[in-house]
């Protein structure tokens, strides 16, 4: 069985590159769209044009375009993003160091929106012809129109400026370091035993992965009440009721198993979502992630970034889905075999 | 009442009966009364200034100042007349992107789910493609490419979103392409652009309206994200999320000040999330059943 999973993750992977390769073409090409000049940029104001047609040159801006990608994808797969505009620094690392945060912080979001999610749908499917249902179903159409950027500013409002009790800025209250090991702060805490940092990440933590968390749950809900809806009706449900199973062991032994995979394959497509609202919520809480470099990035057209940035949401979109499509496959035996 | 009787009645009807659909379509008419007629109800100029009289709070808290109903912002701009001048803004990129990524999905949805086969294959990868970026990324990539301004705005949304119709509508003209009267229409001599849109077209319609209302609240939430970011239109236009984005650095003198717009954005979302819930359980016939 392991053998035949690894040949399905390689075939998924020889799908992926060449996608990844499109994904980077077209970052590229929107990004050479830009209207600000990337020489003027990184000139000072009393340059001749001797000196731009050098800069020009030097930064390969005189060659035909596709040549340009070329040189720019070669430099990608030898790990060079470029340097920063505005800080100096290579792009590889920026990211490098704020990668983790995002992925710590997406990591929680799902966790949330799973332990929220599943058993809020079964519960949306339990209320099904009550009057309660009316009031439930409204309420998750309200839940679904409230994005995860306004979910993180209502919670701040919320818990940190009307109730004061959780921090809603960065990963760590400003005057508490913790040596960097692996750059995943909840990590490093353990590793050097800071408990008491490890508490006050979580802390840090708890608003903005809720807010990310939100934002999918009533996907999820409905998700997995209309799976539970397909199946209610399959024979094995009604048989399992002939035989006296109660109502609610029915549910969650024999609807649930099978309710669960199309709401599994959608919600990896939800968890690729949940990473891009990273950004907003990361802005919000002045959150040292990815998305905070990559918005300070746009505002300060600091191009390199912005594409090393978008690259690497992609990659980790793609991955996402590879993972959930694997997983996917793991647990639903009638895929397995069909292959 | 039985299926056939409620299939057989005018849909504009049926669709009336749906409290969503009613619910949902009357906040809109408020809020497109709102947008048209904003310079006639707005009690001041969106953007005049009255520093004497920044931050207050609405008529019902400690720190109001008669006149300013809903109170002002951090450069004394009333909150009621940019909340009703931001309408305009946020109908506007929602109709237009809506419009347009109907227009752009729908078509290549019925290319390739009505052809098939390479078409098909092409379309169905592209799709793929865009959906490996998150929407939030993607939009801020191509307003940097594009620059800043409502009309790239709504350019950068249908480029974006134009997904979400492609993948939902190619699977239903998949199941419409093989019923009989699409082979019958063919077969009396109609053109193949004469059967997509007098045959399949049609038949996908309610689900491509229903799409559109969802899609207009989508393209409330990117403008906000977009203008919250400083990245959607000019600073003089009064928008909802420039509005958050400048209350948020003064929300501990004026929590109001960043709540009123929140509710402005949800509110709006929610009508059409109403308005196209309502219309998808008028035209889904198995969702009446239940």
């Amino acid at each position: 069985m392991s053998g035949e999973i690894l040949g399905i993750v390689l075939r998924r992977i020889a799908v992926a590159i060449p996608l990844m390769l499109l994904v980077s073409i077209l970052v590229f090409i929107v990004l050479r769209l830009i209207p600000a000049d990337p020489v003027a940029m990184s000139m000072p104001p009393n340059a001749t044009n001797e000196d731009i047609e050098a800069l020009r040159r030097e930064m390969g801006l005189h060659l035909p375009v596709m040549h340009q990608y070329a040189i720019w994808l070669g430099h990608i797969l030898e790990g060079d993003l470029g340097r920063s505009i505005a800080f100096g620094q290579p792009v590889f690392k920026l990211i490098g160091q704020s990668l983790p945060a995002t992925i710590e912080l997406a990591a929680f979001g799902a966790l949330f929106a799973t332990a929220i999610g599943l058993p809020g749908g079964i519960l949306l499917f339990r209320l099904r012809g009550r009057p309660s249902e009316q009031a439930v179903d409204v309420g998750s159409t309200l839940m679904m129109s409230i994005p995860e950027f306004l979910w993180a500013l209502f919670l701040i409002l919320v818990f940190g400026v009307a109730f004061n009790l959780l921090p809603f800025a960065g990963r760590l209250p400003p005057d508490m370091t913790i040596p960097k090991v692996t750059g995943f702060l909840l990590l490093d805490c353990l590793l050097t035993g800071d408990f008491t940092a490890f508490l006050e990440a979580i802390r840090h933590m708890l608003l903005p992965a809720l807010a990310l968390a939100l934002g999918t749950v009533p996907l999820i809900m409905r998700l997995l009440r209309s799976s539970l809806l397909d199946v209610i009706g399959e024979d094995y449900v009604t048989m399992a009721r002939l035989r006296g199973v109660p109502e609610r062991r029915v549910v969650n032994r024999h609807a649930l198993r099978n309710a669960l995979l199309p709401t599994l394959s959608l919600m990896g497509v939800q968890f690729g979502f949940l990473f891009g609202g990273t950004l907003l919520v990361e802005v919000i809480y002045s959150y040292p992630g990815l998305g905070n470099l990559m918005v300070e990035a746009v505002r300060n057209t600091d191009l390199p970034i912005i594409q090393g940035a978008a690259l690497v949401f992609a990659l980790a979109v793609l991955t996402i889905n590879l993972a959930v499509d694997v997983v996917y496959i793991v647990v639903n035996p009638k895929l397995r075999r069909a292959r | 009442m039985s299926a056939a009787a409620v299939a057989g009645e005018n849909p504009l009807r049926r669709a009336l009966r749906s409290g969503r659909v009613v619910v949902g379509g009357s906040i809109l008419l408020i809020l497109l009364f709102c947008a048209v007629a904003a310079p006639l109800i707005a009690p001041y100029d969106p953007n005049e200034q009255d520093l004497l009289n920044a931050l207050k709070g609405p008529f019902w808290s400690d720190n109001a100042e008669p006149g300013f109903w809903l109170g002002t912002d951090n450069l004394g701009r009333d909150t009621l007349s940019r909340l009703i001048y931001g309408t305009r803004v946020a109908l506007f990129v929602a109709v237009c992107a809506a419009v347009g990524t109907m227009l752009f999905g729908t078509m290549l949805a019925l290319l390739a789910g009505y052809f098939g086969g390479v078409v098909d294959w092409i379309i169905s990868r592209a799709v793929d493609l865009w959906m490996s970026f998150p929407p939030v990324v993607l939009s801020l990539i191509l307003i940097v490419g594009f620059g800043v301004g409502i009309g790239n705005v709504i350019l950068a949304i249908i480029l974006v979103d134009w997904t979400r119709f492609c993948r939902v509508v190619r699977s239903e003209v998949l199941v419409i392409r093989r019923q009989n009267y699409v082979d019958a229409a063919r077969l009396s001599g109609f053109s193949h652009l004469r059967t997509m849109v007098r045959e399949v077209l049609p038949a996908a319609a309610p689900l491509i309206i229903t799409l559109m209302s969802l899609e207009m609240g989508i393209a409330v939430i990117v403008e906000a994200i977009l203008s919250f970011v400083g990245m959607s239109v000019e600073a003089s236009i009064p928008a909802w999320g420039v509005m958050i984005a400048d209350a948020r650095n003064y929300m501990y003198q004026s929590a109001w000040g960043l709540v009123l717009p929140i509710l402005a954005i949800v509110t709006t979302v929610l009508a059409f999330n109403l308005l196209g819930d309502g219309l998808r359980r008028t035209f889904d016939a198995r969702l009446q059943q239940h």
